[in-house]
């Protein structure tokens, strides 16, 4: 993949089968996730990255975050895994295809699919455990990819902090790609 | 000649020291640092959602990396849920508190 163009109105890229296919997993485990969450509140204390997907909105009063999560928790989660739905169905032709597949998105769906990364990457982090923040992004997980060599036990790792990696530059791309056809770029 | 039944007077005091209603008394939408989100895209989501101009979206997001938080957004109570809500739909990190004077 080497990211969106635009073509009138929409946004155009070329995905390879195994690229759309690792996105479309990801998206689905996703959106299951959202599904999973919306109906279980309890599930945010269970697991960190569904908190920090649905985070509270109230920091220092218990009540008026107790009273959000019971009013606009689930409607929220379902809007998340609505949008991790719709990026999982857009991938779908070019997940079950052989060769390389021009997908097309309009805006929303360029929206659907950077909300839907950012979400992936919430998730990845807190299943990397990354807490702590680098000066630089990039350069920090590059040095965090080279301890993890030295550990060969930990290439599944490796393999994630790739995939959080690619996930970002693909988001850039989009927002530089919105940037331009609006002409709000900075 | 009756008496008028409700004492006008008191009535113009009552006007005058009512209390705020909840929906007058200021409250503020902080968006929080986070280690994953990219600087781009918090810039754009700043830019997209409320309206900032580039200069103004930029300064916030590094304010938001620097400093640890920013305030983006002043108002009432309903107004301040709906941008954290749409500042989760972002996945960015973000709470509502009553501005502090």
């Amino acid at each position: 993949m080497r990211g969106f163009v635009p073509v009138g109105d929409e946004f155009e890229a070329l995905l390879e089968p195994e690229e759309a296919r690792v996105l479309a997993s990801l998206a689905a485990q996703l959106s299951a996730l959202l599904g999973e969450a919306a109906d279980d509140v309890e599930l945010s204390q269970a697991d960190p990255a569904v908190a920090r997907l649905l985070p509270d909105a109230y920091r220092d009063d218990e009540e008026a975050a107790a009273e959000w999560r019971r009013l606009s928790r689930r409607a929220l989660a379902e809007r998340k895994g609505a949008f991790a739905a719709r990026f999982a169905a857009d991938l779908a032709d070019a997940a079950a295809a052989s060769e390389t597949t021009r997908i097309r998105i309009d805006e929303a769906g360029a929206l659907d699919w950077m909300r839907s990364i950012g979400d992936l990457r919430l998730v990845l982090a807190e299943r990397m455990g990354l807490t702590e923040e680098d000066d630089d992004e990039f350069d920090g997980f590059d040095e965090l990819d080279d301890e993890d060599a030295a550990d060969a036990a930990d290439a599944e790792r490796a393999g994630l902090v790739d995939l959080y990696q690619w996930l970002a530059w693909m988001q850039d791309d989009l927002v530089q790609v919105l940037d331009d056809a609006a002409g709000t770029a900075p | 000649m009756a008496l008028p039944s409700v004492p006008l007077v008191d009535d113009d005091v009552e006007v005058e020291r009512r209390e705020l209603h909840a929906s007058e008394v200021p409250w503020i939408t902080i968006v929080w640092n986070d280690p994953v989100n990219l600087m781009s895209y918090v810039s754009w989501v700043f830019r997209r959602h409320f309206g900032m101009d580039a200069r103004t979206a930029e300064k916030r997001m590094m304010q938001v990396h620097t400093e640890g938080r920013a305030v983006v957004a002043e108002g009432n109570r309903e107004a301040m849920e709906r941008h954290v809500e749409a500042m989760h739909e972002y996945g960015l990190w973000a709470t509502l508190d009553r501005a502090r004077r």
